[in-house]
């Protein structure tokens, strides 16, 4: 007995490799985004709309990779599950890096603009959430492990809850307009992380569904409090 | 001697209902139990347990030397034609056994036909061909009632309208998937339940191959269709239920076929429960 589909084997975890190396940069690019905005480092702005212009292309090369695949090889059971999720990654991984030029474009256009200390320290508490968020999310794709991949909600929790109290940081900025402004956009900059976070729990249902082969999505440990 | 099998439309027995995925939710209307097929002292395969539920399409599926043809053989008593074959365990169609003393194998091959893996038309016309399916399990109508019986098993098989018209022709001179389709009329021809195929599309190429599949489709309206197949992408298309044989090999070299999964065909292609279908089925050991 042996293996009979090394080569198609092997494409699927070169796929895998692909996306997962998309991971780590978009882990990077949030940092880079959150830094452009709180601290007004208009360079880490444009570094970021190029780096999303390599996600759009990997992520274009991974889809019709990833068509071939499916037209040549009919992947089946957890090769058809693991394909499954590596279409989601794909696509998730590139909203990802969309998010983090929504976040760099408010950095732009906020450039000269006062900053909030408070915001900036909840705006930089959520993006170090997040790149937890993704950094275990990546790890318990590489390692299989769907245990870890069901502690991601309640990874979550805290950055819709930073998410939902940014509202009132931004009222309570003071009456001053170009402050104002600025605090507006930062609400922008924490939806914007509050979806990632949500992705990267998208990518561990994936997980787990191709670990376990039954599709459901993880309980949101935040939503009942809303 | 003939022998009368209960109705179709029996209740539904108990342990149909249960939940183990060896059982179809629907009425099953053939079962082994505990089926073991010998050839001489050679046990070619152990202890099968499945059921086949009514009008569905359950395909077999597994790596040469698993048995599966053997158990579909089994299941219409074509093995009693093998020299030294012998089967212990039961084989039961409607509930009742088909080896049990007294009953005839031409009236289980009646109520259970059997297509092969090449067509294997007569070398005789098709009307002919069609005709004799019927004629040897005691046919005693008109000339037009045969010309009725014949068109009918024709449109069934989905070969009316290309045959209408040179129905005395030989059989030999239609091409291969359209010999297939003849087949499939001479086996329906003496209104079986069951349909055994037996790799039916193995020689055939992808159109035929897939024209005999939509074929497949229609016919389990009425019929319920076993089928045999190395095209995992066929049991996937064609099939409700899919069955995995493997094969253990023993000190001495001897390789017995048994029954390892046994689900729906979406579970089975998406999710399977053991790991040896896995394995198969993704081409991991082949």
């Amino acid at each position: 007995m042996s293996e009979t589909r090394s080569a198609f084997h092997q494409e699927i975890e070169d796929l895998e490799r692909t996306l997962l190396g998309v991971a780590d940069q978009a882990e990077l690019m949030v940092r880079k985004a959150v830094a452009a905005f709180t601290e007004g480092r208009l360079d880490l702005a444009q570094q970021v709309i190029a780096d999303d212009d390599e996600i759009d292309r990997t992520y274009l090369e991974v889809h019709n990779r990833w068509m071939n695949l499916m037209a040549l090889q009919q992947p089946v059971a957890s090769d058809l599950r693991q394909m499954s999720m590596l279409l989601h990654m794909n696509t998730t991984l590139e909203r990802m890096g969309d998010q983090c030029v929504n976040i760099s474009k408010m950095a732009l256009a906020t450039e000269g603009l006062p900053r909030v200390e408070v915001i900036r320290e909840r705006l930089q508490e959520m993006s170090d959430l997040v790149r937890a968020m993704i950094r275990a999310g990546i790890e318990s794709v590489v390692r299989r492990d769907a245990d870890e991949a069901r502690l991601l909600p309640a990874m979550d929790e805290p950055v819709d809850r930073l998410n939902r109290n940014m509202y009132q940081e931004v009222v309570s900025a003071g009456p001053d307009p170009k402050r104002l402004e600025w605090a507006t956009k930062a609400m922008m900059v924490s939806r914007a992380l509050e979806r990632v976070g949500d992705q990267v729990v998208d990518i561990g249902e994936q997980l787990a569904f191709l670990l376990t082969g039954e599709m459901a999505e993880f309980d949101d440990v935040g939503f009942s409090d809303v | 001697m003939n022998v009368t099998y209960e109705s179709t439309k029996q209740e539904t027995p108990a342990a149909v209902e249960s939940e183990s995925p060896t059982t179809p939710g629907a009425g099953a209307i053939m079962r082994t139990e505990d089926l073991n097929v010998f050839y001489g002292t050679f046990r070619a395969v152990e202890d099968v347990t499945i059921e086949f539920a009514d009008r569905e399409i359950t395909a077999l599926i597994g790596p040469s030397g698993c048995g599966k043809s053997t158990v579909l053989r089994s299941l219409n008593r074509m093995n009693d034609l093998i020299p030294g074959a012998r089967v212990e365990g039961g084989v039961f169609f409607h509930g009742r056994s088909i080896y049990e003393p007294g009953v005839d194998p031409v009236e289980v091959r009646r109520r259970v036909g059997m297509v092969f893996q090449k067509p294997n038309p007569f070398p005789k016309s098709i009307y002919e061909n069609v005709a004799w399916g019927a004629r040897i399990n005691g046919f005693r109508g008109s000339r037009s009632d045969l010309d009725d019986l014949v068109e009918n098993a024709l449109t069934q098989a989905a070969l009316w309208d290309e045959v209408k018209d040179k129905l005395n022709e030989s059989g030999y001179s239609l091409s291969g998937g359209q010999q297939q389709r003849l087949c499939i009329a001479r086996a329906l021809a003496p209104s079986p339940e069951v349909l055994l195929m037996d790799e039916p599309c193995s020689a055939l190429d992808p159109i035929a191959t897939l024209r005999i599949e939509e074929l497949m489709l229609d016919l389990k309206e009425e019929y319920t269709i076993i089928i045999v197949t190395h095209n995992m992408q066929q049991a996937g298309r064609v099939s409700d239920r899919t069955a995995f044989f493997s094969v253990d090999v023993d000190d001495r070299g001897q390789r017995t076929g048994k029954l390892v999964e046994f689900d729906q065909t979406e579970k089975l292609f998406t999710s399977p429960s053991r790991k040896e279908t896995e394995d198969y089925i993704t081409g991991r050991f082949g």
